[in-house]
């Protein structure tokens, strides 16, 4: 850390020295002494980490050096170091933003040690949150979080570019693991509401009867369990963005008072009588096609249209094409890098392997395959040995290997056999083949049941 | 007058700057340097009646006052601070400052004999 630069700004001689003695007895400190108001004004380009004022200067009062302090350099801390007893006047300082207000009496410099040891702390937490950002906003670059060079993950990348130049709310749709939150956090990071918040709410994975007070937030004694008033994420995100995952599965009452809010822009928290002015950007995603659920009654066409914005369809792997191979390469890497494993290679019949399996998990279950075989492999290579597939959906897996036409046949019918338990009739229909076909496969056990 | 008696103490200036023969010196000096001019101050603005004048060097010497442990004048400094502040300019606030007068000429005194030499 740099050094600790303090400057003390007092009349009093004898005083200001003892000040500055006792503040460089910390060798981290660098401590500057003046006389008067307009001298320190004259060296702020020195950029103090704090200044210790004076109440009565010569020149001009502690108030007036202080109020040009702030209206040049805001985040500067000032600390009041007066003679002065009087309760308005501390008031008033601290009022017009003086961080402490200190009385010269004999405990002022275990006051001044106390206070300079919180300030330094602040500068600290302050650094360490901007560097964070940063590296929120490298982390999230979205060329660095989408990967791919498919035509079909480069419109998402131009759909992208100009919803981060606009507020405009943006709805994302896609099969489970497309990465929608990854896009929803790409635009929050990249927009001019990068250093705000971004909340993420998961409609689906709160209850039913909470959801209104996680969003709004409540008011103490609202309702039983109400113990402390809760800030709504709504308002957590007050200057940032808002991510509504799977919006889909809202009900339809919450949906109207989402829709109340979204329009007045502002908000009432659960219990409450006051409003409170909310910009915040939004978001939201959905597994399903919302459009559908209009029709169905089980979304309101107004939201849908309120929310609608920008639409942005992530593609399914499986249309990806080569950017599984381009995926998988860059996953194997990641997770070589972060376990320190020395690097891998994705052997051609591997990838193969790949380049033939559906995903119906998308990418989530794509970098999980690539994980697991990292694992699995002894040497420096992955091979098809070590690619696995778990997926839930086995009839998506049939166009995988290549066989022949009675084969698919035989697979097909053990699979539909399985899903209308072993019900043969209901099969043949829904197959729209011969049943006495079925029986023949089941005689000559073709097909075990 | 005694002078057998120190009328000052040097705890709370050690408590500060902490036991640095040097710094404790330097901050004498000063004080030797500063107090004389403020109540010089106080003794022309009582002649001449200007009382904000006097309210502000009192206001000066109450902390240094405090910090040299110039225990027999705490309540004198605060009064003539008060009076001044008040444009009271009587006989009382004369003696005040007469007991100031008296006071810190030994304190000069005891601590020139104590430092500089």
């Amino acid at each position: 850390m740099d050094a600790f630069r303090i400057f003390i700004v007092e009349d009093d001689m004898l005083y200001g020295e003892m000040l500055r003695h006792h503040l460089a007895l910390n060798p981290d400190n660098e401590v500057h002494l003046y006389n008067n108001g307009e001298e320190c004004l004259k060296n702020l380009y020195r950029e103090p980490s704090m200044v210790s004022l004076d109440y009565s200067l010569p020149d001009m009062s502690g108030l007036d050096v202080m109020r040009r302090i702030k209206k040049e350099h805001p985040e500067i801390p000032v600390i009041i170091v007066s003679g002065q007893e009087d309760i308005s006047t501390a008031v008033t300082l601290l009022r017009e933003g003086a961080y402490d207000y200190f009385v010269k009496d004999d405990d002022v410099k275990d006051r001044l040690w106390n206070v300079i040891k919180k300030i330094r702390e602040n500068l600290q937490l302050r650094s360490e949150i901007s560097y964070l950002k940063e590296e929120i906003g490298r982390k999230y670059e979205f060329r660095n979080v989408i990967k791919g060079n498919s035509p079909s993950i480069k419109q998402i990348f131009s759909l992208i570019e100009k919803s981060i130049k606009t507020n405009i709310s943006v709805s994302i749709t896609g099969e489970t693991g497309t990465g929608k939150e990854l896009v929803a956090k790409a635009i929050h990071y990249n927009s001019n509401r990068a250093k705000k918040p971004f909340v993420a709410v998961n409609v689906s994975a709160v209850p039913r009867e909470l959801i209104e007070s996680e969003m709004f937030g409540h008011e103490k004694g609202s309702f039983t369990g109400a113990t402390t008033r809760k800030i709504g994420k709504f308002e957590q995100a007050i200057g940032g963005t808002i991510f509504l995952d799977e919006v889909a599965e809202m009900d339809l009452n919450m949906q109207t008072k989402l829709l109340r809010v979204i329009q007045e822009r502002e908000l009432t928290r659960v219990g409450g009588n006051d409003l409170i002015k909310i910009d915040v950007r939004l978001i939201v995603a959905t597994n399903r096609i919302l459009s559908d659920e209009v029709k169905k009654g089980n979304f309101r066409e107004d939201l849908y249209y309120r929310l609608l914005g920008l639409p942005i369809e992530l593609p399914p792997l499986r249309y990806r094409g080569n950017d599984i191979i381009l995926l998988a390469k860059y996953f194997v890497d990641e997770f070589c890098q972060e376990n320190k494993m020395k690097k891998l290679s994705i052997t051609e019949s591997a990838q193969q392997k790949l380049m033939k399996y559906h995903f119906p998990g998308n990418v989530r279950e794509l970098r999980a395959i690539i994980e697991l075989a990292a694992v699995l492999t002894d040497t420096d290579k992955v091979d098809e040995s070590h690619i696995s597939f778990n997926s839930v959906d086995a009839a998506g897996n049939l166009l995988m290997e290549e066989n022949t036409l009675a084969e698919y046949t035989r697979q097909i019918i053990t699979y539909y056999l399985q899903k209308y338990n072993n019900n043969v009739l209901l099969v043949a229909k829904k197959l729209d083949i011969g049943k006495s076909t079925i029986y023949r496969m089941i005689k000559e056990k073709q097909i075990i049941t | 007058m005694s002078t057998k008696l120190k009328s000052y103490h040097l705890d709370k200036l050690i408590a500060f700057v902490g036991d640095d023969p040097d710094a404790i010196k330097n901050m004498v000096g000063i004080f030797l340097h500063t107090t004389p001019e403020l109540l010089e101050t106080i003794n022309e603005s009582y002649k001449q009646k200007q009382p904000e004048q006097m309210a502000k060097a009192a206001h000066s010497l109450k902390p240094t006052l405090d910090v040299f442990g110039v225990d027999s004048v705490y309540d004198v400094i605060r009064k003539i601070e008060q009076k001044a502040k008040n444009a009271t300019l009587d006989d009382e606030l004369a003696g005040l400052i007469n007991t100031l007068n008296g006071v810190l000429e030994t304190v000069f005194e005891q601590l020139k004999k104590a430092f500089v030499n």
